[in-house]
C-alpha cells in the first residue's frame, strides 16, 4: 500500500523562502531560490513511495550507553 | 631515475630503502613540474614550498639515519582544501572560509604524519564540496589534465588533476554524492569512498553528515590500499566512526578473481539512466576482462537508480541547508551561483521528507545489503557520459546528476572508482566496483586484478608536450 501521497496545494515559493529566513536572497538572487525550490520538488519526488505505513526510519532510536 | 613524478607511493618506499632516490629529490622534481603545469591546470589554492621541503629533508635525514616513521615515510599527499591542517587556512575553496586558519590537525592528516607522509598544499574544489567548477570564486576551478578545457570532475576536482598531471602520488578527497569517485573518473585514476565510519571525518567541514565519506585517492589501486591502511581505524570523537578491527586492506591484492562472484548492475546504465554509448561499451568491456580473469559475473538487479538518487538527495539537500542556513541568509552574495542555488534547496523539505527518506534509506539499504549476499562484489557505471566542457553550464547541468555514484553515500558501502576506458574524444571512461560494508579488501582485490589485465592506468595525459613551453612559476608561493 502506497503511503505518502504528493499534495495538491503547491506551496507559494515565495512564501516558504521567507519563512526559511532567505528574504535577503529572494530579493538579490530570486531565480537561484525558484531554482533550489524545484530541485527540492525533484528530488522529492524521486524519493519513491513506501511500501509499509510503519516502515521504521533510520537509524532507530537508541539510547546513549 | 627518470620521471619522479610518476612513480607510485609504494614505488618510492622501494626507492627510498634503495637510495635511488631520495625525498629532497622527488619533491624538488615536483616542485618543477609543478612550477611547468600548474598555471594551466590549477589544481591548488595553496603550495608552501618551504615547509614542504624542510619535511622532506627531515624526512630524508630520518630515513638516511634508518628510522622508518611508516609506510608512507617521505610521500606527498595532496590535501583536499576542506580538511584542516594545522595553522592553514581551510578555505573550502570559498569566499566565506578564506581566513578560517585551522587550530589542528584532522585526524585523517594526524595519521599521515604518524605514518611519515608529508601533507602537499592544499587542493582545490568545489566550493564547500558542492558547487560546482565556478568562475565566481577567489580561487580558479582546477582543469582536467586530460583536455584543459574539460570538466574533471568535483568536488575533489583538485586531487583528480594533481594525480592525473603527475604532482603527487597520493592525495585525499572527500565524498558526499560521488566526489572522490567523479574527479578520479574524469582524470582517469583511481579512488576509493570507504564504508562510512571507516575513515573518521573530525577536522573535515561537513557537507552532508549522514552521507560525507573521506578516502584515499591515487594512480594505482595498489597505492589506494596502501593509503587505506594509514587512514582508516576508530575515532571516537567522530560520533559515526565504526569500532571495526581492520588488517591489511591490501591482503589480497595478488590474489587474482578467479571464482569471485561479480554483479553487473547493467539496468543502472542501460535502463534507468541510459549512458553516452561510449560508457555502455566500456562497462561491457570491462565485465568481459572480468569474465577473462576467472570471474563469474552475472547481472544483477538493485533498486532503481533515480530513486536510490532521489533519496539520497533529500539528505544531501537537508543536511547541508542544516549547515549552510545561517550564511545563506545573511550573506547569500558570497556564494557562488551554483553553489548558491544547491545548497538552498534544503529550505524547501519539510520534516516529513527527511524522516521519509530515513524510512527509505533502510528499505534501499537492505535491498543492497540482500543483493551482496548473492555475489561477492558488484560492478557498476561511474559518470553516465565523459567529462563535458567546463565552460558549458547547460551541459554541466545536465550530466553532473546522471551518475551511478550517491546510491553508495546513501547506504554506506565501499565504492571504488577506476579507469576503464578511453572516450574517442580522449577523455578517461570509469567504472566502480562495489562491495560489503568493511570489505574493501575483496573491492581492493578486484581492483587490482582488472588493473593487471589492462593498462588503462599507464595512460598519461597529453601534458609532456607542453611543459616545457610554457614553463614559468606557478601562482602558489
Amino acid at each position: 500500500m502506497a503511503v505518502r501521497k504528493t499534495s495538491a496545494f503547491a506551496p507559494d515559493v515565495d512564501t516558504l523562502a521567507r519563512a526559511a529566513g532567505l528574504d535577503k536572497a529572494l530579493k538579490q538572487f530570486p531565480e537561484d531560490v525558484a531554482l533550489a525550490a524545484q530541485s527540492a520538488a525533484s528530488a522529492r519526488s524521486a524519493a519513491g513511495e513506501l511500501d509499509q505505513v510503519a516502515a521504521e526510519p533510520w537509524p532507530p532510536m537508541q539510547v546513549r550507553k | 631515475m627518470n620521471d619522479l613524478h610518476w612513480l607510485t607511493a609504494a614505488e618510492l618506499a622501494g626507492a627510498y630503502a634503495a637510495r635511488k632516490v631520495s625525498p629532497v629529490e622527488l619533491v624538488q622534481s615536483l616542485l618543477e613540474r609543478i612550477d611547468a603545469l600548474e598555471p594551466q591546470l590549477n589544481a591548488f589554492i595553496k603550495l608552501d614550498r618551504d615547509a614542504v621541503l624542510a619535511q622532506a629533508k627531515e624526512a630524508e635525514r630520518e630515513i638516511r639515519a634508518g628510522g622508518q616513521r611508516g609506510p608512507l615515510h617521505g610521500v606527498p599527499v595532496g590535501i583536499k582544501d576542506i580538511i584542516d591542517v594545522a595553522g592553514q587556512a581551510t578555505t573550502c575553496h570559498s569566499k566565506i572560509y578564506l581566513q578560517n586558519i585551522a587550530r589542528a590537525d584532522a585526524e585523517v592528516v594526524s595519521r599521515l604524519r604518524a605514518a611519515g607522509a608529508i601533507p602537499f598544499g592544499k587542493l582545490s574544489l568545489h566550493e564547500f564540496a558542492i558547487g560546482g567548477p565556478s568562475f565566481d570564486l577567489p580561487f580558479p576551478p582546477a582543469r582536467n589534465p586530460w583536455n584543459r578545457d574539460h570538466h574533471p570532475g568535483g568536488s575533489s576536482s583538485g586531487s583528480g588533476t594533481a594525480l592525473a598531471a603527475g604532482f603527487l602520488p597520493l592525495a585525499l578527497g572527500t565524498d558526499t554524492g560521488g566526489s572522490i569517485r567523479n574527479p578520479a573518473g574524469n582524470c582517469g585514476v583511481v579512488g576509493l569512498k570507504p564504508t562510512y565510519g571507516l575513515v573518521s571525518r573530525r577536522g573535515v567541514f561537513p557537507l552532508a553528515f549522514t552521507l560525507d565519506h573521506i578516502g584515499p585517492m591515487a594512480r594505482t589501486v595498489r597505492d589506494t590500499a596502501l593509503a587505506l591502511d594509514v587512514l582508516a581505524g576508530h575515532d571516537a570523537a567522530d560520533p559515526g566512526s565504526a569500532a571495526i578491527p581492520h588488517g591489511n586492506f591490501g591482503a589480497d591484492l595478488e590474489r587474482g578473481v578467479r571464482g569471485l562472484r561479480v554483479g553487473f548492475v547493467r539496468h543502472f546504465h542501460e535502463q534507468d539512466v541510459p549512458a553516452h554509448p561510449e560508457v555502455t561499451a566500456a562497462l561491457e568491456e570491462a565485465a568481459r576482462q572480468f569474465t577473462r580473469e576467472g570471474a563469474l559475473v552475472r547481472d544483477l538487479q538493485l533498486p532503481p537508480l533515480q530513486e536510490l538518487a532521489g533519496v539520497s538527495r533529500i539528505f544531501m539537500l537537508a543536511e547541508s541547508w542544516t549547515v549552510h542556513a545561517p550564511w545563506l541568509r545573511d550573506r547569500p552574495g558570497d556564494y557562488a551561483e551554483t553553489s548558491r542555488r544547491k545548497l538552498m534547496g534544503g529550505a524547501f523539505l519539510g520534516a516529513g521528507d527527511y524522516v521519509h527518506a530515513q524510512q527509505r534509506r533502510l528499505q534501499l539499504s537492505d535491498a543492497v545489503n540482500a543483493a551482496l549476499r548473492d555475489v561477492d562484489v558488484l560492478l557498476c557505471a561511474n559518470s553516465l557520459d565523459p567529462a563535458c566542457r567546463l565552460d558549458d553550464d547547460a551541459e554541466l547541468a545536465r550530466t553532473y546528476p546522471r551518475q551511478a555514484r550517491s546510491p553508495f553515500n546513501l547506504t554506506g558501502h565501499p565504492a571504488l572508482a577506476l579507469m576503464c576506458g578511453l572516450s574517442t574524444g580522449g577523455l578517461p571512461i570509469s567504472a566502480q566496483i562495489v562491495g560489503r560494508m568493511h570489505d574493501e579488501v575483496t573491492v581492493l582485490r578486484a581492483g587490482a586484478a582488472y588493473e593487471r589485465a589492462t593498462d588503462w592506468h599507464t595512460r598519461r595525459p597529453p601534458l609532456e608536450n607542453t611543459s616545457k613551453a610554457k614553463r614559468k612559476p606557478a601562482a602558489v608561493s
